[in-house]
């Protein structure tokens, strides 16, 4: 049942799909909705038999053309990228299926197919970026992903919209073009696009050309830096999440960032190499930006009135803490880190989801607002309060266990202090999200009385939540059903 | 590392790529107004492709054709100038939407001064 073709069919369907949607635009929105479930359907189950068949028989490379690695395009199928494509085909699965009824809701009817169009070449280009093993490949999935990203948000036609797409826009074209001047000075040591060629370049290369390696090290992390929103660098995020409509609120914040970090992994770890980077001092400088960032986001989420913008200043602040541990450069961090990817995927999804729910039905945006909004959204609020708490870290959920792997590396790579920061991130997490759940649930509301009633939420909205706030909770109990196949995914970027 | 103008003239198209992408750079931090940051960023990835193209380049290397009379010639590096070609129509399609969406912010707000925009989004939140 496995086949070495299954990672392209899986690009080769996202960008079909999203080729065929345009096409379809005369029919009903009821067919137009099957296909495209089918469509994601097929993309998940792809990628699940890739993730099966790479941990059962080991990774593999595709060589697009048969051109050798050297000079055409290679794709590397091991454990990090199979199971990160899992990661982003299951979620916008889910994400998806949510989005039909609200994005009706949301979005006029004529801009709707385009939406879709979108979404699947975001989807396409976020795989392409973590299969690929060819730098400059790399750069053009990440082009296509940025415009994508940036249509998404610009997709409601609002004068906030525009703005928030344009400054999108331009902070990740300037974060891109830095990014393909850092891979020039790599080609100018190298030769070499490729990332595996490049390594055993680079590790020779390394005492010849330190300047040049530097220079492309700092250029490629500041670029991904501004596209990961690393804290002094998230200024577009907040506007570009908070005014996208809301299932792409979760697929932005969820998934797309961490798409760069992927990225920014990439070349730290197998292009550049453990060894030069730990000699250089970067993961010591990621660490600090990485701190700043984890108090920093918090504390602007406190100041905001909008759920939208609490949860889009929250993800700057979560950013931090998967930064922090790539900073630690150890196996045990840099696991954390991609576990804390999936854990925050799955908690923003379920925050971005369920205030999106309140939205569709109340069109409340502001949380003071939100009084007694339990009572007359049950299962919205419940999901609401298992990623708020995920956030916060309450054990039970996948939040605190992240937490927790994180505490336990910070304390193997020595340095205690950094404890004390998760800490405060976490009491400063609990200030702006504890106070949404107690308003929901044990506030009066002023308009109506506290009677327990039934969501009026279509089912194809609350079904897909459901499923991620189980998830959170599964995880919660269960790490080791991530956590086995992550440690061994970390182990293909030390052991090259 | 001598910095002579003999040097400086033999690399001068990296020297000159760097000064285009400061160039850019200011122009996009600096201009209020939305075009001329677009046409910063453009002016930046001129000077990266300039780059880009510079490192495949030889001294007195000829165009990649096949050559066919059996003496060995000195080719020049097709690939860099292959893959900017690329990115050159990636600058393109980031160049077109930027626009676009200005001629959108021109018809929702009247204006594409950014500081003119900051002050009627700031006097709408005050509201």
């Amino acid at each position: 049942m496995s086949n070495i073709h299954m990672p392209v069919y899986l690009l080769v369907v996202l960008l079909g799909t999203a080729l065929v949607i345009p096409l379809m635009a005369k029919m009903t929105n009821r067919i137009v909705n099957i296909f495209l479930t089918y469509a994601i359907m097929i993309a998940a189950i792809l990628s699940v038999f890739t993730l099966v068949n790479v941990l059962l028989n080991g990774a593999f490379t595709y060589h697009f053309g048969l051109w050798h690695p050297s000079y055409g395009i290679e794709f590397v199928v091991d454990e990090f990228s199979a199971a990160m494509t899992v990661l982003v085909t299951v979620m916008s699965a889910l994400v998806i299926i949510y989005s039909f009824k609200d994005v009706e809701h949301e979005l006029e009817g004529h801009v709707i197919p385009g939406y879709y169009t979108l979404i699947f070449l975001m989807l396409f280009s976020m795989v392409g970026m973590t299969l690929t093993n060819d730098l400059f490949n790399m750069y053009v999935f990440m082009e296509i992903l940025s415009l994508t990203s940036c249509g998404i948000v610009s997709i409601k036609r609002k004068r906030e919209n525009l703005m928030a797409s344009l400054k999108y826009l331009m902070l990740g074209a300037i974060g891109s073009i830095s990014i393909l001047l850092g891979i020039a000075f790599l080609y100018m040591v190298t030769g070499s696009l490729n990332m595996t060629i490049s390594y055993d370049l680079i590790q020779n290369a390394w005492s010849i050309y330190p300047r040049n390696i530097l220079v492309a090290l700092g250029f490629i992390l500041t670029g991904f830096g501004i596209k990961a929103a690393v804290f002094p660098l998230h200024t577009w995020l907040p506007d570009a999440h908070s005014t996208a409509p809301t299932p792409s609120s979760a697929l932005l914040s969820g998934l797309v960032v961490k798409i760069y970090i992927f990225g920014a992994i990439k070349i730290l770890f197998r292009v550049i190499g453990i060894n030069i980077i730990s000699e250089v001092g970067i993961p010591l400088f990621i660490t600090y930006f990485a701190i700043i960032g984890m108090i920093m986001g918090s504390v602007f989420a406190i100041g905001q009135k909008d759920i939208k913008r609490i949860l889009a200043y929250s993800s700057v602040a979560q950013i931090g803490y998967i930064i922090l541990g790539i900073g630690l450069a150890t196996e045990s961090g840099l696991s954390v880190s991609l576990f804390h990817v999936v854990t925050h995927a799955l908690m923003k999804s379920a925050l971005f989801l369920s205030a999106g729910a309140v939205i569709y039905q109340t069109g409340k945006r502001n949380v003071n607002e939100l009084n007694g909004i339990g009572y007359q959204m049950p299962v919205t609020m419940t999901v609401f309060s298992v990623g708020a708490l995920g956030m916060i870290g309450i054990p039970g959920i996948n939040g605190f266990m992240s937490k927790w792997y994180l505490s336990f590396a910070v304390l193997e790579a020595g340095r205690p202090l950094i404890l004390l920061v998760i800490l405060l991130s976490s009491f400063l997490n609990a200030i702006y999200y504890l106070p949404i759940i107690i308003n929901a649930f044990l506030r009066e509301s002023k308009d109506r009385e506290n009677i327990l009633e039934r969501d009026q939420v279509p089912k194809s909205m609350l079904i897909p939540m459901g499923i991620i706030a189980g998830l959170c909770i599964l995880f919660g109990f269960f790490p080791q059903l991530i956590m086995g196949v992550i440690e061994r995914a970390v182990l293909t970027f030390f052991n090259i | 590392m001598n910095l002579n103008a003999a040097f400086i003239y033999q690399n001068i198209n990296y020297v000159g790529s760097s000064f285009l992408f400061v160039i850019g750079l200011y122009t996009v931090l600096t201009h209020p107004n939305l075009i001329k940051k677009i046409i910063g960023i453009n002016i930046m990835e001129t000077s990266v492709f300039l780059f880009f193209v510079s490192i495949g380049f030889i001294q007195g290397g000829q165009a990649p054709i096949l050559n066919l009379e059996g003496k060995p010639v000195l080719y020049v590096n097709p690939l860099p100038s292959a893959l900017i070609l690329t990115g050159i129509v990636v600058a393109v399609s980031i160049t077109v939407y930027a626009l676009s969406m200005i001629v959108k912010i021109y018809e929702a707000y009247g204006t594409i001064e950014l500081d003119e925009i900051m002050k009627l989004r700031s006097e709408e939140a005050n509201e």
